[in-house]
């Protein structure tokens, strides 16, 4: 099936490429083609990319530091053309902006799992599970999770891990990953918990995905009855079936400690056994059953007594709408304003965020009923987050520093286990943090793999990864030398020392992305 | 035996080794360590119960979990204590905060393992006096002078296409201040000193096999380590997955046999090196006394610790006990139904003649700058 479906897709490729032949010059058709026959893509060093100028960090490299996972060759020309403002406003509303070519290496790539629109996959009615056909009422969400056990588990992984890393190399939608990053690392699930292998795929489609830049309530709401988060935390063997069962407090834990409140939010013992009690009942059905992965909610293992979480009263008898009243309760609570963003203001701002961005970011939050683009709006309207010293000095975590080498580099890459491993070398491979607090954000965490970051860079510059590939010459070349290329690399003028290191490197490309000033942004 | 080799470190001291092991998920310490001559044990946990005659006895009271027997010859050989009801005194149930907590040594900054190193005298600080096996630094080891974060000595060197790429780098990182700059001098030293051992296969002595798993792997590049006499002090290594609220039979079984396995294999390779090596296993806190209704156990409060080591007063469970009977644990809020164990051995009371057995000159005052705002009473663990 999968073949069929390939073969389709390079079928149709033909049509497009003639189509598209009409208006643009016939090397770029070729591009295309090339593309579409799925070889590792990168975008051509066309137009201009002018260099920054500046000795220090300016305005425009601070917010292509901040905002997405590193500068590609001509963006800083692009972004001070059209001003860091309107290249906020353009990052915010990522639905607007053209990524056609990272959604064609997506697609071509990837069977099982495409964009979150689900152009690719198989949508209501499109089940394959025989029962679906004679029920049509049970035609839901559920089958389109179901079809995920179709494939290897392992498989599942190295796609998803796959096109996380593309997506952040390739997307023009860069605060849009950005963001998919941050809400994996907060409602982390690790798949390697038994069928969260396959379920994973769907909870960053269904929840981290679809709401990355939406509503957090929403988002929490996904993600409260996703089949992989009801795996993950054991959502789905709380049940209270005799009076003497005792829930599982595992997920209400996490969902006031790490998803909303925060630990120190103002919950206590008695509020999480309470919140996994109004959870009793959410299930999901297992691989073993028809319709599988289907999340559900069976009243009689539900405790439908009256329950009282953060305060608030929950009168008995509300059964399967326990759910909204605590996630209603959690996410008006104060508390999980000023969790998120204070969160927020460390990924953008400062490991240690400074409170006064914090509270104007909690403000907005809480004013737009969580609203993540009106929150980051207010965030990268502080002044904390533009303060001249603050630049440069968030220490990059390992996946962005690689991820912003091959896009500095402009290389082409497959993304594949030699390129993978690096990252998990450095401890930061995507969908391997095994418990709930996602990976840390903060430079400690990360300081003492240096030499694998050095190895990397050097490994990168060399063309020494397999399915990587650098065209350093003809960079060094487009970029106008060595000045354009060390410039672009580090985002403002090399310095002495760092010039003096580079020719007497041997490798300097190499050295730029293994240098002090390229582990931060 | 041969007498042990003594090894005298920059200090002029004899050099001792701490190994560090936490079991990251909360270990259930009434698996691990059951209490088998207890009914109300067997009351709360009609089908997790370890049964006595599945144990291995360790005394009156208490059996050790079956996996776990490749440990017994180390408690009859009086080289391991165990302390029951142990923990931290906060009431948290969180994992990380717990963990946190723990490793921080109270509500602190920077972890209790990094500050022991800071009290030692610099000549004992070398590029290589502290390995942390894993990816990642733990949050014991913030903020000591110097931590190597690896996995294996294998991989351990730059790869630059010519040497000017290391010197170069050197010369750059050498600038820079701060936590960065210090990472960087510590990552070049330990190259240095590692070079020489990379060159050669490693082969355990005495027989020892560990398993092929990454905790025993971890554990035999900490006994290459220290045999090959480059400083280390104090070497931390996680074995994680530990959090079975869910069925728990099959997960705890498998994690007690890795453990053991590695420990024992660890023991007998070091051979007469372990009269001055020192071994701590710790949680962040104990399950529930009660199983739920998916055969698994829920985030409780008191666990196990163990000490495994030169000098130990083995073969013996420390601390206090109480017992399980339903007035003796801990309220868990105000619904009703079974207690937890209670923390009745605080885990700062465990590690401090641990320390105290480590590093020479390490008095009141250093005592109180790893663990402050605690009143230490160190238990009486060594003989």
């Amino acid at each position: 099936m999968s073949v069929t479906r390939r073969e389709f897709l390079v079928a149709g490729a033909g049509a497009v490429v003639a189509a598209g032949s009409g208006c643009g010059p016939v090397k770029e058709g070729a591009v295309e083609a090339r593309r579409w026959l799925g070889k590792p893509t990168v975008p051509p060093l066309v137009g201009a990319l002018t260099p920054p100028s500046a000795t220090e960090l300016d305005e425009v490299s601070h917010v292509l530091n901040r905002l997405t996972f590193g500068a590609r060759p001509g963006d800083h020309a692009r972004v001070s053309a059209m001003g860091v403002e309107a290249f906020i406003e353009e990052q915010l509303a990522p639905k607007k902006l053209e990524d056609g070519m990272c959604e064609r290496v997506i697609r071509h790539e990837f069977d099982s799992l495409a964009d979150p629109e689900g152009a690719l996959w198989p949508r209501k009615g499109e089940a394959s599970d025989p029962l679906q056909v004679l029920f049509p009422a049970m035609k839901d969400k559920g089958a389109r999770v179901g079809n995920l056990y179709e494939y290897k588990d392992k498989v599942l992984l190295d796609d998803l891990t796959r096109a996380t890393v593309l997506r952040a190399v390739l997307s023009e939608r860069q605060l849009y990953e950005v963001m998919v990053q941050f809400w994996t690392d907060h409602f982390n699930i690790d798949p390697s918990k038994a069928e969260a292998k396959w379920l994973k795929a769907a909870d960053d489609r269904d929840v981290i995905r679809a709401h990355a830049l939406g509503n957090f309530r929403e988002m929490l709401r996904a993600s409260a009855v996703s089949p992989a988060m009801l795996w993950y935390l054991d959502g789905r063997a709380n049940r209270r079936v005799k009076p003497e069962d005792k829930p599982n407090e595992n997920y209400a834990r996490e969902l006031l400690e790490l998803h909303t409140l925060g630990v120190h939010g103002g919950y206590t013992q008695q509020d999480v056994m309470e919140v996994a009690r109004c959870l009793t009942g959410w299930t999901v059905r297992d691989k073993k059953k028809f319709f599988k992965g289907r999340v559900e909610f069976r009243a009689w293992e539900h405790d439908n007594e009256a329950k009282r979480v953060l305060g608030v009263e929950i009168p008995a008898g509300l059964g399967a709408r326990d759910l909204d009243r605590v996630l209603e309760i959690v996410v008006a609570h104060p508390s999980t304003a000023k969790h998120v963003a204070e969160k927020l203001c460390r990924r953008f701002i400062a490991d240690d965020p400074p409170e006064a961005a914090v509270a104007v970011t909690a403000a907005a939050f809480e004013r737009s009923g969580g609203d993540v683009p009106t929150t980051l709006r207010a965030l990268f309207a502080t002044e904390e987050f533009w303060k001249p010293e603050g630049r440069g000095g968030k220490f990059k975590r390992p996946f962005h520093f690689v991820v912003s080498a091959l896009r500095a580099t402009n290389a082409e890459t497959d993304a594949t286990k030699p390129l993978v491993d690096y990252l998990v070398r450095l401890g930061h491979a995507p969908f391997r943090y095994a418990t709930p607090d996602g990976y840390p954000e903060a430079a400690s965490h990360w300081q003492s793999s240096l030499l694998w970051r050095w190895n990397f860079a050097s490994a990168l510059a060399g063309n020494g990864i397999k399915g990587t590939r650098v065209e350093g010459e003809e960079l060094r070349a487009r970029l106008g030398g060595d000045e354009g290329l060390m410039a672009t690399v580090l985002g403002r003028r090399a310095r002495e020392a760092e010039r003096g290191a580079y020719h007497e490197s041997g490798s300097g490309l190499a050295l730029m992305l293994a240098s002090p000033a390229f582990q931060y942004s | 035996m041969a007498a042990p080799q003594a090894v005298i470190s920059g200090n002029g001291d004899e050099r001792r080794q701490l190994v560090v092991i936490f079991l990251r998920g909360a270990a259930d310490g009434l698996a691990l360590v059951p209490p088998v001559t207890d009914d109300h044990y067997y009351r709360a946990r009609p089908r997790l119960g370890i049964a006595a005659k599945d144990a291995v006895k360790l005394d009156e009271r208490f059996g050790l979990h079956p996996k776990l027997r490749l440990l017994e010859a180390a408690w009859r050989e009086g080289e391991l204590a165990i302390v029951h009801a142990c923990g931290t005194e906060d009431q948290t149930r969180s994992h990380f905060e717990a963990q946190d907590l723990m490793e921080h040594g109270g509500i602190v900054a920077g972890g209790w393992l990094g500050r022991y190193l800071q009290t030692r005298p610099a000549a004992a600080r070398g590029a290589l006096a502290c390995v942390a096996v894993g990816k990642a630094l733990p949050e014991c080891l913030l903020g000591a002078p110097t931590v190597t974060v690896m996995q294996s000595l294998e991989e351990f060197a730059i790869a630059g296409r010519t040497p000017a790429f290391g010197t170069q780098l050197e010369k750059l990182y050498a600038m820079q201040r701060g936590q960065l700059g210090a990472a960087a001098r510590d990552t070049f030293a330990a190259l240095v000193r590692i070079e020489a051992m990379r060159t050669t296969t490693y082969r355990p002595d005495n027989g020892a096999t560990y398993g092929r798993d990454e905790f025993s792997n971890g554990l035999s590049q900490l006994a290459r380590l220290i045999k090959a006499d480059v400083g280390l002090e104090a070497a931390s290594i996680d074995l994680p997955g530990w959090d079975s609220h869910f069925a728990q039979q099959g997960q705890v079984e498998g994690l007690a046999g890795r453990l053991a396995e590695g420990l024992a294999a660890f023991r007998k390779d070091l051979g007469t090196r372990m009269a001055t090596t020192t071994v701590v296993v710790m949680t962040e806190f104990g399950r529930t006394v009660e199983e739920n209704s998916a055969f698994g156990t829920d985030h409780g409060r008191g666990s196990a610790m163990f000490v495994l080591g030169g000098g130990v007063l083995g073969g013996r469970i420390h601390g206090e006990w109480r017992g399980l009977a339903p007035e003796g644990l801990e309220r868990r809020g105000v619904l009703e139904g079974y207690g937890d164990l209670p923390v009745l051995n605080n885990y700062r009371n465990v590690l401090a003649p641990v320390l105290a057995r480590q590093g020479a000159g390490f008095g009141a005052v250093e005592m109180a700058s790893v663990f402050p705002a605690f009143e230490v009473k160190p238990m009486g663990i060594f003989g």
